[in-house]
């Protein structure tokens, strides 16, 4: 198949090379299969097979795409694309500066991601996984949902500047699962992210869940007082914070547009706790990565935090271009961010409940519906949801119902930072909307920070 | 095609399947204009086909969907093969409300589509518009252009044939700038409902122009404000964030298939019990709303559901009763048995999907809040002892049963006294929703209802974008939390 697409992606380059239009060219394959569960039963059970081809003409400073879903054996239908961006090329305003149309050195491949196996995990498979990892914990009002999303994903490019083609191919799994109460209406959820089939664990799971519903199950959910609480986020919270601060944090072209909460005299100072470290790490597979970014920049860890001090910012290569500024291999999908765990040994919430304290800690594993309140601030809201736990001091431990936070990610990661675990785990943070791209962060499986105020704490579900 | 597709669903009829539909998008377009500082950043066009097949098995759905419709019956097999899978865990075995056998077309209405207007045109509204933002005080100018079209053939083992031509236009002009302490700020231009129709015409010069130079004098006034208090007062919000509060506190928490638990594992659940149904006060007596298809030129207007129902106007709040919900066929069954009695007497034709690979879920059409008789903006403002007025939607969040949320707004202006003193910037709100609803204390007029667009509301795995309206008119709430 890799060779179809090469060949494919070759005769449109001489297609446009015939036309004289400049243009580069990305190939996108999803088999997408997803298993959906509510209610304790499979709510749906689908599969999608898609291939998009991206056309971007280049005229000078002018430049436009065309986008098709289409099949590998429509040559005809992806040559009319090419004819359609050189039509639209000719008509756009010309930009302020010059785009940089990549030039590939060598070609690239890169299947080292790529698990055949998990890729095409079979129907049976994903529903005795899910079987296991619940078995024995549904009753006729605790019900179970979830997802097991897998597949492949394979990224094909060429342009006119150069004979030489990259090509990536990965496979992924993210699975959730959520139980809940129908009538207490309360939930608590465990995830996995797998990139072959040895990451998948379903027995973890089922220890995660099992865990959580003993202490649902013993302990009425209350509404806890506001006030200032030691927080201490689970994998899932963290992982979201961390995209929130991709967002409005280090991204230059964000920060151009006066969308952080970075300045570029920031750059060499300490700006978050000595206990934070932050690396794009494009060598740990968990986070799907690419080891070429679309430009053809080869892509190593790049350290954007150490010990609190912030490195700089990562470019885009159009945003390097418009501010004058060096891309960084950047040009990416996604980044593969690496938040490095400390000294903390405890991993695991069972570990975090057998801690001694001498304050109560409120456990958050989930943050829900998180958005930027104020981008220069790095301020951030959220509701915590899926198994949210008052830790007390004396040992005992409390449901609370669900609280929201409203926070800057500069306190949260700065100062209050009390500590972070030594051993970390992959937050899954893939959204399908648009084409598939499997995205991880890897997160210190706890992190606590001191003295965050809660701003509306729930009386109910 | 459509031979081949009746031919398709027959065979897995005669294979025991209950019930099969095919969507076949013959076409679907869509063209993205962006231009940032004058730059155009994104000048984009797209095109797909392709189909998708639903297939219900001994109670449970399986679906599967391609662009290459090269091999029909192997697409519908695997359909069929993913609901025999489904079918060995099945809790409630799926039924479908009754329906007729439809065979119809419909079109949204527009004078002049869009996908035959030049892209020099569109380019030069694009530049015509940023060059009226390009003021002083303006550090970002955004202007956008949004234009989808497509074509959806329905087709179902129960007779119904049906197809869709659906025109949008999405514009939007945001400008942004920096206050003295370095902090950002932005106001937004979405336009509302403009005529019946929504093709090119909606894209009026003077309307545009207009409301270029009142979204930076809007700006530039919050740049030099003073913070928004932290306080408890009335809010008064303006359709630009009534239209996202409807949506996220109404909308969202009133889809049959959130509250039923469809969507725990991501989208959230709500805080409405199907008991809820005939007693639940959800607001004031002045709150009834409604989900109205009907309405001319919307988004949220699209002749038939991905089930093939009618379109249709229905009560969701009555003076403050909490009455009816979002519906697709196969919610309402399940609701009607679940709860032991009638509560819905059918679909409500709510059920859309966001692509042809991707399966019908329960989408808001137009939910909206009936106009008062509270008068005009004026008229509750001089009737307002400590208020602020809000407008523009900065941010939102919202908690997973959507019993509580946080909003955060382009502007505010406090009002002391029925009048209007000050300009706030950072200003931001936040509630629990029955109380909230319970507090609605004004209702404005006729004269201040308007339709609002939602070109991206997100929910599903896979994930779906859907486009819809919300008809709203001004309305105060007392005692509401701003600030934090
Ligand atoms: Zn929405």
């Amino acid at each position: 198949m890799k060779d179809r697409i090469l060949e494919t992606l070759r005769d449109l380059r001489a297609y446009a090379l015939a036309k004289g239009v400049e243009t580069a060219f990305l190939y996108h394959e999803e088999d997408s299969y997803l298993m959906r569960f509510a209610n304790s039963a499979i709510s749906l059970n689908t599969n999608e097979h898609l291939v998009r081809l991206q056309i971007t003409a280049y005229q000078g400073r002018q430049r436009a795409s065309y986008e098709m879903i289409t099949a590998l054996d429509k040559l005809d239908e992806m040559q009319e694309g090419v004819d359609i961006a050189a039509e639209m090329v000719q008509h756009a305003q010309p930009l302020s500066y010059d785009p940089t149309i990549p030039v590939y050195a060598e070609s690239f491949s890169d299947e080292s991601g790529h698990d055949p196996a998990l890729a095409t995990f079979g129907n049976p498979e994903r529903l005795a996984f899910f079987n296991q990892a619940v078995a024995g914990l549904e009753t006729d009002e605790i019900q179970l949902s979830g997802i097991f999303s897998c597949g492949a994903n394979t990224i094909a490019q060429i342009n006119t500047r150069s004979e030489q083609t990259q090509y990536f191919k990965t496979s992924d799994a993210q699975i959730s699962i959520v139980l809940s109460h129908t009538a207490l209406k309360w939930e608590v959820i465990a995830e996995q992210s797998a990139q072959q089939t040895a990451d998948l664990d379903p027995d973890g799971l089922r220890r995660d869940l099992a865990f959580l519903l003993e202490r649902y199950q013993q302990d009425a959910p209350q509404q806890i007082p506001l006030g200032a609480y030691d927080i201490v986020f689970g994998p899932a919270a963290l992982g979201d914070l961390l995209s929130m601060m991709g967002y409005v944090g280090y991204n230059g072209g964000a920060m151009k547009r006066g969308y952080s909460f970075l300045r570029e005299d920031q750059v060499g100072q300490r700006v978050f706790s000595p206990r934070f470290t932050l690396t794009d790490d494009p060598t740990r597979r968990e986070t799907f990565p690419f080891r070429r970014d679309l430009m053809g920049m080869p892509r190593r860890p790049f350290p954007i935090f150490v010990d609190g001090v912030f490195q700089g910012f990562i470019w885009s290569q159009d945003d390097a271009d418009e501010f004058d500024a060096q891309p960084t291999g950047h040009t990416v999908p996604h980044t593969s961010m690496v938040m490095q765990g400390s000294d903390v040994t405890a991993s695991s919430l069972q570990e975090l409940v057998a801690m001694e304290r001498d304050h109560d800690v409120l456990y958050i594993p989930f943050l829900h519906y998180m958005n930027v309140v104020n981008p220069s601030k790095g301020l951030v809201t959220g509701s915590s949801r899926f198994g949210a736990l008052l830790l007390k001091r004396d040992g005992a431990v409390v449901v609370p119902y669900n609280v929201r936070l409203t926070q800057s990610l500069l306190d949260i990661f700065g100062d209050r930072l009390a500590w972070v675990s030594q051993a970390q785990v992959v937050a899954n943070t893939s959204m399908s909307y648009g084409a598939r791209n499997p995205r991880a962060i890897i997160v210190p499986a706890l992190m606590q920070v001191n003295g965050l105020e809660i701003s509306h704490s729930n009386p109910s579900y | 095609m459509r031979k081949q597709l009746q031919e398709q669903i027959a065979r897995l009829r005669d294979a025991g399947a209950l019930y099969v539909d095919a969507r076949w998008y013959p076409i679907e377009e869509t063209n993205e204009l962006l231009m940032w500082n004058g730059n155009l950043k994104e000048a984009t066009a797209s095109r797909e086909s392709g189909v998708g097949i639903r297939v219900l098995y001994k109670g449970a759905w399986g679906f599967s969907a391609a662009s290459d419709v090269g091999n029909l019956a192997a697409l519908f097999d695997t359909a069929l093969d993913n609901a025999r899978v489904a079918a060995e865990r099945v809790t409630f075995p799926v039924r479908l409300a009754e329906k007729d056998a439809i065979q119809a077309t419909f079109a949204s209405p527009n004078r002049t589509d869009p996908f035959t207007v030049p892209l020099a045109d569109k380019l030069a509204f694009l530049q015509a518009m940023d060059e009226k933002l390009n003021q002083p005080g303006v550090s970002q100018r955004i202007c956008a252009l949004t234009f989808i079209r497509k074509q959806i053939v329905l087709m179902d083992s129960e007779g119904s044939e049906i197809e869709k031509t659906i025109i949008e236009v999405f514009p939007s002009l945001e400008v942004m700038g920096l206050d003295a302490q370095g902090m950002m700020h932005s106001r937004k231009f979405n336009p509302t409902r403009m005529g019946d129709t929504r093709g090119w015409e909606t894209l009026d010069m003077d309307v545009f122009s207009a409301n270029a130079e009142r979204i930076v004098r809007e700006m530039n006034e919050v740049l030099v404000a003073e913070d928004c208090p932290k306080d408890v007062r009335s809010v008064i919000l303006l359709p630009g964030i009534m239209y996202l509060q409807t949506h996220e506190t109404i909308g969202h928490a009133l889809e049959l298939d959130r509250i039923l638990g469809y969507e725990l594992s991501y989208a959230g659940g709500s805080f409405v019990r199907l008991s809820d149904f005939g007693t639940l006060r959800y607001g004031s007596e002045k709150l009834t709303a409604r989900a109205d298809a009907t309405i001319p030129n919307s988004p949220g207007s699209f002749g038939y559901d991905d089930d093939g129902i009618p379109t249709q106007d229905n009560l969701l709040i009555d003076r403050g009763l909490l009455v009816g919900a979002i519906t697709g066929r196969q919610m309402v069954e399940e609701a009607n048995a679940r709860a032991g009695r009638r509560i819905f007497d059918g679909s409500s034709g709510a059920n859309r999907a966001t692509a042809f690979y991707r399966v019908p879920i329960e989408r808001m059409t137009n939910i909206n809040i009936d106009p008062g008789d509270d008068g005009t903006l004026d008229d509750i403002v001089r009737n307002t002892e400590r208020g602020i007025i809000l407008d523009g939607d900065k941010s939102w969040s919202i908690g997973s049963n959507r019993e509580q949320f946080h909003f955060a707004t382009d502007i505010g202006w406090l009002v002391e006294d029925g009048q209007v003193t000050q300009v706030v910037k950072n200003s931001t709100y936040q509630g629990e929703t029955i109380p909230f609803y319970n507090s609605l204390s004004a209702v404005g007029d006729e004269s201040t209802w308007e339709v609002c667009y939602v070109p991206n509301c997100g929910k599903g795995q896979p994930n779906q974008i859907m486009q819809l309206g919300h008809g709203v008119p001004i309305c105060r709430f007392d005692h509401v939390r701003i600030g934090e």
